[in-house]
């Protein structure tokens, strides 16, 4: 009896072990499932997750490419217009420390150490994400990173990153031209990201810089650090080369430029030299200017905002971003339509007494300068004189000026190579009706015949006005690049060949009657002071009046347009634009600033 | 008392299975002490191996020696560990903030590891004393006043991980000592029910969940659930005096679950009341570490990510990123499972889990062989012990259980551990080499 109930007892128990056994063969099942999960399905999410763990990529900017004018030559010695200097910059992944007040701590005295605001450092840090690289100084002295390495304890996760500081070597004078970099924003950022572009990555910004980013940037590449938790490096390998920028060669003469850039020291406006036959730029100056040292550094929101609400506007590049009335300038517009559409006798003489009487309900009297008496068409545009464009004008009629105008393309961008062009503005009867609700009267097509009233124009226009009269007809598209050179300069990897742009349907001889006018304003008429040259120049000014009272001196603009030489080759030929912003004297202002400026070209040989 | 005859009787599966995860363990812990910047080791796995040469040594000793001896002394086995366990946490010198050792200068012991030991060999002994009137629910008061009596002062350490794996212990020694599956049934439903509800109260309003759920917002608040409760209750009384004059067993039926249910909903009231906000978030966290991503759940995505990366063949030895470069936090005790998944990927840990596998069915097999009863059961409640180890312990490196610190037997670093369980196994082969004797 004992022995059944021990026996019974014992057969219990053999089963609840063998239940137990089960319950142990279920939770080891449960235990291989997950392992298969884990290791095997979701084993490559896993292994990149370690990588990221223990893989520290630290970015090796690439070198952006140098910059150089025309004359560059591999083998010589240049004219580096900008060029990199080596830095560093103290870096760190605010994630990383994984306890905010051991990443604050560390910040603060790393921020003492290189005297920095350790405030703003933080400020910046808890609005980015964490996971980020966050640059807590640039161009970091060398003996602050020494001892940043040597006390590896102190300054955990603190990384720094081989960098380079832009350096504008003809600050102010190529200012407009080259541009400045700055820090992506971001914008910019949002917009770039998917084309290789990182945060903290600086972007050209405006100039030659913003327009040829792409070729500059080259490639950063990165070295692939294996940290431990507490990111000592375990192994260090670069990942990736960095590739460095290409470099460009401008079309831009050093001498010309600096030339142009003395010469309109004293004037705020622009001076663009361009050759007619290929629309290289030879020189492009703006005044007032600016120094684009001053806008790379990380903190440059001060500075940049003083310059932006400058009055005289210095980051206007006024070449090519500020359009003004081409004044007399203008009446060779206006004496080639009349010459094409009118079959116009340049030899027909007009008189002028100093003014002209529009008779209608109410007379109206234009005025010219002085008295020029009795001239014939290559006088009046040598003179400059107003009554007779008055009367051919109104000959004429506004459509075929305007039309003529559209020729020339006042209203269109010139397509240089450069971002943030604008166009004139060519005015028209139905636009005159839209916007003042009138009809275009006589006293507009008066004014229009010489330059003043609607119409306005960029400088850089004006030279694709006189590259049609020398290149008969044909405008080439102004360029600023001659070339993209590789790195070490030693292979040209694009050149850029002259784009023809417009063609203007102009007669030859219609052309050869304006030269012959321009060439007599040099000789003997509004810009005889050009004629001391020993070069042949042809030209014509033009002073734009921007307020009611023509006298006051400081209200006019001046505007010289030319070329020379006046008989040589479309292939030899220099076109000169001064622009003078509300100088004293108007035209008066320009010619010397023209003057200086093709002196200088005699000089370096052009002619 | 080891005669030549004796000798085919020890179970060399066992021994070579537990010698391979010795093994297998100090290479881990070799490899989780290497430092690969500085070129070091650690040399823990040197300690380990000491430790596992006394302990070989101390298993044969206790394979020698009749575990019946281990019966009859079970109660003063008892007393002189927690004797220790006290001493321990007076005395003790604390650790990371756990006064969890003793330290005797060239090692320290870890008495809560021995107790679980101790408990077993206790429980064994009065189940098997008791083994025919166990199915009475009065007689399951006494293993659990044996097993609270550590608990609370392993507690006190506070070694919460240690001390909550007595409770399955418990319940495992009872249900194979027979006791009845429907008390243990609801005692189980009654804890589930006063730690869930609270629970999900607290999960609720942590995560800030919106929307309705009918039965969700009736556990908001504690008025309702004190009269579901009450209703239960007056059930439970109302059968419970019926059955003394009506005919039949359905009672059981009905009073047993209102029970269960009453009881459940008081308890829960009494932990949503009465417990701090950040107690029942930290048995939250517990539950589930990733509420907690920068501290256990930390530990837990590491670890994850350290067996995943590990894949099918594994990094390779001394390879194994996530462990060498310190991403991998208490990679020698807790974690070190981990390690071993990373370096040799998932080949090496279904090797571990076979290898693991045979000891425990081994002992399941040689509890069930044993012709006697406190045999079987020591044998049982050893399995136990392992049993659970291994599956809290993957359990957590894997993501699937609550982060306890609990070692994996043979393979973590720790000497209590490591020898606690040698002596165990030493008590298997004891076990099964008498299973003839009588």
């Amino acid at each position: 009896m004992l022995a059944t109930i021990r026996h019974r007892l014992l057969e219990a128990f053999r089963t609840r072990m063998l239940i137990l056994l089960g319950i142990v063969t279920c939770c080891f099942a449960i235990i291989l499932i997950q392992l298969i999960n884990v290791q095997l399905i979701r084993g490559e999410e896993f292994a990149r997750k370690s990588r990221m763990n223990m893989e520290n990529n630290i970015p090796i900017p690439a070198a952006r490419g140098e910059i150089y004018d025309r004359n560059f030559d591999p083998d010589k010695k240049n004219v580096v217009i900008v060029s990199n200097r080596p830095s560093f910059n103290v870096t760190t992944v605010p994630a990383n420390f994984r306890d905010n007040t051991k990443m604050e701590e560390t910040v603060r005295l790393v921020c003492k150490l290189l005297k920095v605001n350790g405030d703003e450092v933080l400020k910046e840090i808890k609005e980015r994400n964490p996971w980020e690289r966050v640059i807590i100084k640039e161009d970091v002295p060398f003996e602050s990173i020494v001892s940043i390495a040597t006390h590896r304890d102190k300054f955990p996760f603190i990384d720094w990153e081989d960098s380079s500081v832009r350096v504008y070597n003809h600050a102010n004078m190529f200012a407009h031209v080259i541009g400045y970099i700055g820090l992506i924003s971001k914008e910019e950022y949002a917009q770039l990201k998917h084309q290789g572009y990182r945060q903290y990555q600086r972007i050209g910004k405006s100039g030659i810089e913003s327009q040829y980013d792409k070729v500059l940037r080259g490639r950063d590449g990165y070295i692939r650090r294996i940290v431990d938790v507490r990111n000592r490096v375990e192994a260090e390998e670069v990942g990736l080369e960095p590739q460095a920028g290409n470099n460009l060669v401008l079309t831009i003469d050093y001498g010309i430029q600096e030339a142009a850039y003395e010469a309109m020291e004293n004037y705020m406006g622009a001076a663009i030299v361009i050759k007619a036959a290929t629309g290289e730029v030879l020189a492009m100056v703006s005044r007032p200017d600016f120094d684009p040292n001053a806008l790379i550094s990380r903190n440059n929101y001060g500075i940049i905002q003083q310059l932006l609400n400058d009055p005289t506007k210095p980051f206007v590049n006024r070449a090519i971003q500020s359009r003004f009335p081409p004044a007399s300038t203008f009446k060779i517009v206006t004496a080639i339509a009349a010459l094409e559409e009118e079959r116009w006798n340049p030899s027909t003489s007009l008189f002028c007494n100093g003014s002209f009487t529009l008779r209608g309900f109410v007379d109206t009297i234009f005025f010219d300068y002085r008295v020029h008496g009795t001239l014939n068409l290559y006088w009046a545009i040598a003179r400059s004189c107003s009554v007779y464009f008055y009367q051919l004008g109104l000959r004429i009629g506004p459509t075929m000026i305007l039309s003529y105008a559209t020729h020339f393309g006042f209203d269109q961008r010139t397509g240089i190579d450069l971002p943030g062009e604008i166009t004139g503005f060519i005015p028209s009867k139905r636009w005159k009706l839209r916007v003042f609700g009138q009809s275009w009267y006589d006293g507009d097509t008066v004014n229009l015949s010489i330059g003043q009233g609607f119409i306005t124009v960029t400088p850089i226009e004006m030279a694709n006005l006189i590259a049609g009269i020398v290149n008969n007809g044909i405008v080439y598209r102004p360029h600023l690049v001659r070339e993209v050179r590789s790195p070490d300069n030693r292979r040209v990897i694009q050149t850029f060949s002259p784009q023809r742009q417009r063609e203007i349907p102009i007669s030859p001889s219609t052309l050869s009657i304006i030269r012959e006018g321009m060439r007599l304003a040099v000789t003997g008429g509004t810009c005889s002071q050009l004629s001391r040259l020993p070069v042949p120049i042809a030209g014509k000014t033009g002073t734009a009046q921007t307020r009611s009272n023509r006298y006051e001196e400081e209200s006019q603009h001046g505007w010289f347009i030319g070329y020379a030489p006046y008989d040589g080759p479309p292939e030899r030929t220099v076109i000169v634009v001064v622009f003078v912003e509300y100088g004293r004297g108007g035209a008066a202002a320009a010619v010397p600033v023209a003057y200086k400026i093709f002196s200088k070209m005699i000089q370096l040989g052009y002619f | 008392m080891l005669g030549r005859n004796e000798i085919y009787k020890i179970d060399f599966v066992l021994v070579i299975a537990v010698i391979l995860l010795v093994f297998l363990g100090i290479l881990t812990i070799y490899s989780a002490g290497f430092d690969p910047i500085d070129k070091v080791n650690n040399g823990l796995y040197k300690k380990q191996l000491i430790w596992f040469i006394v302990g070989f040594f101390i298993m044969v000793g206790f394979t020698v020696i009749n575990y019946q001896f281990l019966g009859d002394y079970s109660l003063h086995i008892y007393i002189f560990l927690m004797v220790l366990l006290v001493i321990t946490v007076i005395f003790g010198t604390p650790i990371r903030n756990t006064k969890a050792w003793l330290n005797f200068g060239l090692f320290s012991i870890q008495p809560s590891e021995f107790m679980k030991l101790g408990l077993v060999i206790i429980l064994a002994k009065y189940l098997e004393l008791r083994e025919r009137d166990i199915s009475h629910l009065r007689e399951l008061l006494i293993p659990t006043l044996l097993t609270a009596l550590p608990m609370l002062v392993i507690l006190l350490q506070p070694d919460f991980g240690t001390a909550v794996v007595y409770v399955p212990i418990l319940f495992t020694m009872l249900f194979i000592g027979g006791a009845d599956v429907s008390h243990l049934i609801s005692i189980v439903a009654i804890a589930a029910i006063a730690i869930v509800v609270p629970m999900v109260i607290t999960y609720r309003e942590w995560v800030g969940a919106v929307g309705t759920n009918f039965i969700l917002d009736f556990f908001k608040d504690t008025k309702l659930i004190f009269i579901v409760a009450s209703v239960f209750f007056v059930i439970a009384i109302t059968t419970f005096v019926l059955h003394f004059f009506l005919v039949g067993k359905w009672y059981r039926r009905v009073y047993i679950p209102s029970t269960v249910l009453s009881l459940g909903f008081f308890f829960s009231i009494i932990i949503q009341k009465y417990f701090k906000l950040y107690q029942k978030r930290r048995i939250l966290v517990f539950l589930n570490p990733e509420l907690d991503p920068h501290g256990s759940g930390y530990n837990v995505i590491q670890s994850k990510i350290a067996v995943g990366a590990g894949q099918f063949f594994g990094k390779g030895f001394l390879k194994g990123s996530q462990s060498q470069l310190g991403f991998l936090p208490e990679k020698t005790s807790d974690f070190i499972f981990s390690v071993f998944a990373e370096e040799w990927g998932f080949v090496g840990a279904v090797v571990l889990l076979v290898l693991l596998g045979i000891v425990i069915y081994r002992g399941i097999q040689i509890a069930i062989e044993s012709k006697d009863k406190f045999g079987a059961l020591l044998a049982g409640g050893i399995v136990t012990i392992f049993f659970f180890h291994v599956l809290i312990n993957i359990g957590m490196v894997l993501g699937i259980m609550p982060v306890t610190g609990l070692p994996l037997p043979f393979i973590s670093y720790g000497g209590s551990n490591l020898l606690m369980s040698m002596i165990a196994i030493g008590i298997l082969i004891s076990i099964r080499m008498r299973k003839f004797v009588y």
